[in-house]
């Protein structure tokens, strides 16, 4: 059973001597949901995610944190705020300590916990977003999308249910905000409910279970992307753009195109419709493999032997250990992120892959591309490197 | 971009992993040699000393080691230039009085007493900035929680070294803004502009202040601030080579006592 974690009822607030920046909103977020708050600047998007973690109070209506009306006492607070982690929009202003290692263990230190627990929670979070060595480092010398990652790891030595990220990918380069997004995929595999504000359609397109529109403080739609992107109105009155894919799918459609499966996500969906319209009744292609390595269960030597047996294969990294492997070994990567789909879109091709990654995501692989034998039937094998 | 310079300097330095406590000592250490010494010889054989540590242990290369002396040796040196002609003792080489209630004398007192001065500075000063370089102040924030001193300050003394980088960063992006629209061509317009900087990074440090204590709270502060892992422990080979530096400038300072330039 999914259980709401997160529940607004009708809630407004207005700012001393402001407009009302938040006029009766009411939604839910289920626990393990990646949902994305999508509007324009002063929507309303941050002064929302401010009241979720009990920093700003509604003026009415009611908030509920795991079916139990926010409490805004001292003592509550403080178990709100460990249970719901916030990442605010700029790095700068969350980074407190002279050094990453203090700042990480900043949360942990002040619930109260001993030493040794501190430092085991700070080297898990590191390791989560993929910074392990970067401990002494000063804040002021890493690159933003790192700042990010330590202002992310800071929120999870707390260990919180529900992430809320005010525009995790603002002021990142392209594959900066990949990478983010892409550790948010894997924190909610490790169970966490993620919520994110943003106004980048492209992003949140692929990547969010559901929705919500906003403007100016009040919600306009609430559904899963593909039906929320969907109305023209709507998009263009929250003063954002259909994302690209679900566009070229409506206007295929327009034209007398029909096309069958659900809207596409991503380019693999796209590719994979147009390839059933296609080849209706041709027979099977030659499909390449995708091979799949646990770099946690594989040394150095035997990865480096592998490869030069399997010269020219297409090299994929997923996950920020498997990137950190790679970037210590020198492994020239052709994909850092969508890296299964690019890998089916490859074998779909002909072409054969290595996936580099770790533990439970070796699942999601063979998953994801069983998941895609049933939308299409196309029969990719999947391989492990095994253990040498 | 002056203290960005050193301390990222001193956080890459050749002697970052030297147990603090082994650079403060020998600095420390050196700093009371050139105080104590009597004659001008040691302390400047302690700053050759330091200074080739500086370049060649910690590998700081030498153009912004040079450009670092340059503003206190100027100084050092327009002192030094005023103690000569003004201080008296021993016989007069040389004097002049161009008034009748003002006169200046070169004397044998007062030039040695001007050089010792100068060479003491050139001791101290190498010491100090032997430390700036080589120990980063996230380190020197480990030495001084175990040297007791109250949790509050250094509390303090950690979010300001944090905010001066966030503050720097402001400044300068103002600055920039600033000349780009030519806000310093004239006097008038540099004052004009410069009291705007000020007041703008004012401003902006007050927002970053409250926005310090959102951030604090949205992680549960309750007065405790974490401290970055363990001191690198003291090795014995760089305990033998702060040992062997501060004997043998001991020994310059106890066999050069009495000699004098002049």
């Amino acid at each position: 059973m999914t259980h709401v974690i997160l529940e607004a009822r009708d809630i407004r607030y207005r700012y001393p001597h402001g407009m009302e920046a938040i006029r009766g909103i009411s939604f839910h977020v289920r626990r393990g949901e990646k949902v994305a708050l999508v509007g324009p600047n002063g929507a309303g998007k941050s002064t929302l995610l401010l009241m979720f973690n009990g920093m700003l109070r509604p003026d009415s209506g009611v908030l509920l944190f795991d079916n139990r009306p926010i409490r805004y006492d001292g003592g509550s607070l403080r178990e709100l705020r460990r249970r719901v982690g916030f990442v605010f929009q700029n790095p700068d202003r969350q980074i407190i300590a002279p050094t990453v290692y203090q700042d990480v263990a900043f949360g942990p230190t002040n619930l109260g916990l001993p030493e040794e627990q501190v430092r085991v929670a700070v080297e898990a979070a590191l390791r989560n977003v993929g910074l392990t060595g970067f401990e002494r480092r000063p804040p002021h010398q890493l690159s933003s999308g790192e700042k990010k990652r330590v202002a992310i790891a800071g929120v999870l030595a707390m260990d919180p249910d529900l992430l809320v990220l005010d525009e995790p990918t603002s002021n990142l380069d392209p594959a900066g905000s990949e990478d983010i997004m892409e550790l948010l995929e894997e924190l909610k595999g490790n169970g966490k409910t993620i919520l994110i504000s943003t106004h980048d359609v492209e992003l949140a397109y692929p990547w969010a279970d559901r929705v919500i529109l906003l403007r100016g403080g009040e919600i306009l739609q609430e559904d899963s992307p593909d039906v929320a992107f969907s109305d023209t109105d709507l998009v263009r009155k929250a003063r954002l753009s259909v994302p690209v894919l679900l566009d070229l799918y409506r206007e295929l459609e327009r034209r007398g195109l029909s096309l069958p499966g659900k809207r596409p996500k991503t380019v693999l969906d796209m590719i994979n419709t147009i390839e059933q319209v296609t080849r209706k009744g041709a027979s099977s292609p030659l499909y390449g493999t995708i091979h799949v390595c646990n770099v946690d269960e594989t040394t150095r030597e035997a990865l480096s032997r592998w490869l030069s047996d399997h010269g020219g294969i297409s090299l994929g990294a997923m996950g920020t250990r498997a990137k950190q492997r790679a970037s210590e070994e020198e492994l020239p990567l052709d994909f850092s992120y969508g890296v299964i789909d690019k890998c089916i879109l490859k074998a779909l091709n002909g072409r054969s892959s290595l996936i580099l990654t770790v533990g439970g995501m070796v699942q999601q692989v063979e998953r994801r591309v069983s998941d895609f034998k049933v939308e299409s039937g196309a029969e990719i094998p999947v391989r492990k490197v095994e253990r040498t | 971009m002056y203290e960005e310079l050193l301390e990222d300097i001193a956080q890459k330095n050749g002697l970052r992993e030297v147990s603090p406590y082994l650079k403060l000592a020998g600095a420390l250490g050196a700093i009371l040699l050139c105080l104590s010494s009597t004659s001008f010889i040691a302390p400047l054989a302690i700053a050759l000393l330091l200074s080739l540590g500086i370049l060649f242990l910690a590998r700081v290369d030498l153009r912004t080691y040079g450009e670092l002396l340059v503003a206190p040796f100027s100084f050092a040196l327009m002192g030094a230039f005023v103690i000569i002609l003004l201080s008296g003792g021993g016989e007069p080489l040389w004097s002049w009085s161009p008034l009748p209630w003002l006169s200046f004398s070169i004397t044998r007192g007062s030039i040695n007493e001007g050089i010792l001065v100068l060479s003491r500075v050139a001791g101290g000063m190498s010491a100090l900035i032997f430390i700036a370089l080589t120990t980063p102040m996230t380190d020197l924030f480990l030495v001084m929680r175990r040297c007791r001193v109250p949790e509050p300050v250094l509390d303090l003394a950690m979010m300001i070294y944090r905010t001066i980088f966030m503050i720097m960063d402001q400044l300068v992006q103002t600055y920039q803004a600033q000349r780009m629209r030519l806000g310093y061509t004239s006097f008038r317009e540099s004052v004009r502009s410069f009291s705007m900087l000020c007041g703008s990074v004012f401003i902006g440090s007050w927002d970053a202040g409250e926005d310090l204590i959102r951030a604090m709270d949205a992680r549960c502060y309750s007065g405790r601030f974490a401290m970055a892992g363990e001191i690198r422990p003291v090795e014995v080979k760089s305990f033998l080579a702060v040992a062997f530096f501060l004997v043998v400038s001991s020994a310059i300072v106890l066999s050069t006592g009495n000699i004098a330039i002049i």
